[in-house]
């Protein structure tokens, strides 16, 4: 009983503030001519991951607005592997006429930080839009008894010397290892991180018992979150959501750095028909404020901060993101190109 | 319990258009799964989207019936061609397909038909009786250290299948497990044999490697038979297992639904490994292991009956904890989310419904291959009375498509001719095909938790056996690979 009322109330809280950021769709343009008759047949969207992760949903999601939106038809194409490259090389290769999209994630940027010559996502490519921002966090399991906050956890983890455990994907460069190493450098604690490719062995291993704490972005957990199982301890974002008012964020903590963002956007060929890429930026900036995918980011818990960026607003991201982790790289000692 | 199903049969039989979408389900993934490289997943994928206009327990159902019926559907072309619908059927083409050389096809599908249904029927039974319980204990218990633990078992056994000695047994287990490191270390991210090609970064995939071993090196050796005059057409047989033979059967029967099940429950281990490691079992249990890879039925049995197994306990974590087992299971995460829900412990407070009818839905699945498998199987029997100058490019035809279809990837269909050509070499020297695919699967999956292990036993090897799980399979593991060792010793002794 007591942890159905748990699960309530978090639900409830959930309801109450998941919608803390008030929408307002940025592109008022509800129509926009086809230049020159483009598109006159279905785009191609290339997703660098399987259909059923974050990516290839958010790349189902967008398309199928963009479809309602415009009544051109997407075909997605799943090329994962090598962490994004095997998809992002298939999409430089593919003809730069308008009719091949992109999907990717931070990953290419930080791809592009560690070996300037893989794509430059905002250089080699235009943005169309990202369509979804979000923050990590540290998670307990919400039945834990050794430590039930971010203070008492750091100072469990040093008296471990070095032997605690946290589920993440750590592979060489990944946000998720830079981010550890800000918050390893800013406590002094030394924690085993265990790398898991896959959501639910790193899910399970924390649900069970194997690591002590997990790192990942609340979209992801959300279910574990709504079932009362898992327990933030840690926001690392400069400031507070509205949803997550009782964590703490990394700076409350005393920790001193800005926070790498997990993002996902759409982009074309950078050398694409001028009008074509005009016309794209359109259909794919309005088909973010489509009812359909709203409500999927309602879904994945990214309206809790501002998810959106334009074209603009995408290549200030990207472009401080790869300027970020290629001074972390540098200062871990990687070897950059 | 039986009220419950009851209900759910009732829900599922009740409405004619939730029995539509039931038959479809069961029918599209039975096709689908027997088209290598397209395969469930792409049925699954393309019926993604349209699962939104239909009720959540329909949406998820399909799912799950598309799920059960399509990791049965390729063994039909696993035996008879040497094609592996997926890779969770490979083990079936290890004997299977020797057996419709023998002219026993009627037999290998029987059994395959059969014990799929079994397999299936008894671990839905298990998964409406106590799926809280099984995924609780499955999560707290089995980590990466056992898991690994699990796969070393696994294959300290492989030498043993479809080699000419035990010593060239080691040897393709080895080949395949060289081939397995291959594209990005699962941990770190580490590009390792990829020669700057980025395409290789993501390993060498299975389904085309699979092709290659199997179907393409297999028209070179028949092709050659056929050039030599030594090319014999296989025998059509309809005779289907007696109930004596299943029977002399049910003690593999019974332990390759123990195995399929545990490797099912696993999160992110599922179906392949359930097949792969029942059929290690099946040879290390058996007093004439020799007869492995050369046409054994209990390899067909014990391959069907655990990959099958493994279905309704991959279930159990998606259902009772929302960790799905594979990429089927995780693009059923996606259905309950187009419909607000979340699989997990809350979809059994909230909808109770919904679970059984998912539940009776992969019981009557089962049953179904059962009935149209019997149904349909003398006349898929038939295919094989294709004559060999029409039947080879056929294969080669659908093979190729099958490899490229999967990534979109030129390389695929490359890494599929090359590994055609090697595996026509590597058989005529006495190599074993099975081998190197029970080393390029197994390796690639025992490599990644064997690393995560390290990690969690802070890379001191001692703490693995302070696992006890962990302790009694890698100690199982090293006894039968000493009894190998030895054999293989004894063996040579003998011959010189």
């Amino acid at each position: 009983m007591k942890r159905l009322f748990g699960v309530t109330f978090f639900v409830a809280t959930l309801a109450a503030g998941g919608t803390a950021f008030a929408f307002e769709c940025k592109r008022s343009e509800a129509t926009m001519e086809k230049p020159g008759g483009f598109p006159e047949r279905a785009l191609t969207m290339v997703v660098p991951y399987g259909p059923a992760g974050g990516s290839g949903q958010v790349a189902a999601a967008m398309a199928e607005a963009v479809t309602e939106l415009t009544g051109v038809p997407i075909n997605r194409d799943h090329k994962p592997g090598g962490s994004g490259t095997v998809g992002m090389t298939a999409y430089m290769a593919s003809p730069a006429d308008g009719y091949n999209v992109l999907e990717h994630i931070d990953d290419a940027s930080s791809a592009h930080a560690l070996d300037s010559s893989v794509p430059n996502p905002a250089v080699d490519l235009i943005p169309l839009v990202t369509s979804q921002v979000t923050f990590s966090q540290v998670y307990i399991r919400a039945d834990e008894t050794r430590f039930t906050d971010w203070p008492s956890f750091v100072e469990w983890v040093k008296a471990q010397d070095g032997k605690a455990t946290i589920a993440n994907v750590s592979k060489e460069g990944s946000m998720e290892r830079v981010t550890m190493k800000f918050i390893t450098d800013a406590t002094g604690m030394s924690i085993q991180q265990i790398s898991f490719d896959k959501g639910a062995p790193r899910y399970g291993a924390l649900l069970g018992g194997q690591v002590d704490a997990l790192f990942e972005q609340p979209g992801d957990v959300r279910n574990f979150l709504d079932a009362g199982q898992f327990k933030p301890i840690l926001t690392i974002f400069d400031e507070r959501p509205e949803v997550f008012a009782d964590v703490p964020t990394h700076r409350e903590m005393g920790m001193d750095f800005d926070p790498l963002l997990r993002f996902r956007g759409f982009y074309v060929h950078a050398d694409a028909p001028a009008e074509n890429v005009e016309w794209l930026q359109w259909a794919f900036q309005r088909a973010y404020c489509e009812d359909s995918y709203q409500a999927f980011n309602e879904s994945k818990f990214m309206t809790v901060i501002d998810s959106y960026r334009d074209t603009e607003g995408s290549e200030q991201l990207i472009t401080r993101s790869i300027d970020q982790y290629r001074d972390v790289y540098k200062a871990m000692g990687l070897d950059v190109k | 319990m039986i009220e419950n199903f009851l209900a759910g049969t009732s829900a599922l039989f009740g409405d004619p258009f939730t029995i539509g979408i039931f038959v479809f389900g069961v029918i599209g993934g039975m096709l689908f799964g027997a088209i290598p490289g397209v395969s469930m997943l792409t049925l699954a994928a393309i019926l993604l989207p349209f699962t939104a206009g239909l009720e959540p327990a329909q949406g998820v159902m399909l799912f799950a019936v598309i799920y059960c019926t399509g990791t049965y559907g390729g063994a039909i072309t696993a035996i008879l061609f040497n094609i592996p619908g997926a890779p969770e059927n490979a083990p079936t083409a290890f004997d299977g397909y020797p057996m419709t050389q023998k002219g026993q096809s009627g037999k290998a599908v029987g059994a395959a038909v059969l014990c799929s249904a079994i397999g299936g029927v008894a671990s839905a039974l298990v998964m409406m009786a106590a799926t809280e319980p099984l995924a609780n204990w499955a999560i707290r218990n089995i980590g990466p250290p056992e898991i690994f633990a699990l796969v070393f078992f696994g294959l300290a056994v492989a030498s043993s299948v479809g080699a000419r000695t035990i010593w060239k047994g080691w040897m393709s287990v080895l080949i395949g497990l060289l081939i397995a490191t291959i594209g990005q270390d699962p941990v770190g991210g580490i590009n390792r044999y990829n020669f700057g090609l980025t395409d290789l970064a993501a390993g060498i995939a299975f389904v085309p490697a699979i092709l290659g071993f199997f179907a393409v090196s297999e028209i070179f050796v028949q092709a050659e038979k056929k050039a030599s005059g030594k090319y014999k057409a296989p025998k059509v047989s309809m005779s289907f297992p007696s109930f004596l033979e299943l029977w002399m059967h049910k003690i593999a029967v019974l332990r390759s639904i123990v195995v399929g099940f545990f490797c099912g429950i696993l999160p992110g281990i599922g179906a392949t490994l359930a097949a792969f490691m029942s059929y290690g079992e099946a040879v290390r249990w058996s007093k004439n292991q020799e007869e492995f890879g050369k046409g054994k039925l209990e390899g067909v049995i014990s391959a069907e009956t655990a990959n099958n197994a493994a279905t309704g306990a991959a279930m159990i974590p998606l259902l009772a904890l929302g960790l799905p087992g594979g990429a089927l299971t995780a693009m059923m995460v996606a259905v309950f989310q187009m419909h607000d829900l979340q699989p997990g412990p809350l979809v059994f407070m909230m909808s109770p419904d919904l679970i059984w009818i998912v539940f009776a839905a992969m019981f009557y699945a089962n049953l179904s291959i059962l009935i149209i498998g019997l149904v349909e199987t003398k006349t898929i029997l038939n295919l094989l009375k294709i004559p060999f100058q029409f039947l080879a490019p056929l294969i080669l035809i659908l093979a190729t498509v099958g490899a490229y279809i999967s990534r979109g990837l030129v390389l695929d269909v490359m890494v599929m001719f090359l590994a055609g050509i090697i595996g026509y070499l590597l058989r005529r020297s006495g190599f074993s095909i099975p081998g190197i695919v029970l080393g390029l699967i197994l390796g690639k999956i025992g490599e990644q938790n064997f690393a995560q292990g390290l990690q969690m036993v802070h890379y001191d090897l001692g703490t693995y056996f302070s696992r006890p799980i962990c302790a009694v399979l890698i100690f199982a593991g090293v006894l039968t690979l000493a009894t190998s060792i030895y054999r293989a010793f004894t063996t040579t002794q003998k011959s010189v």
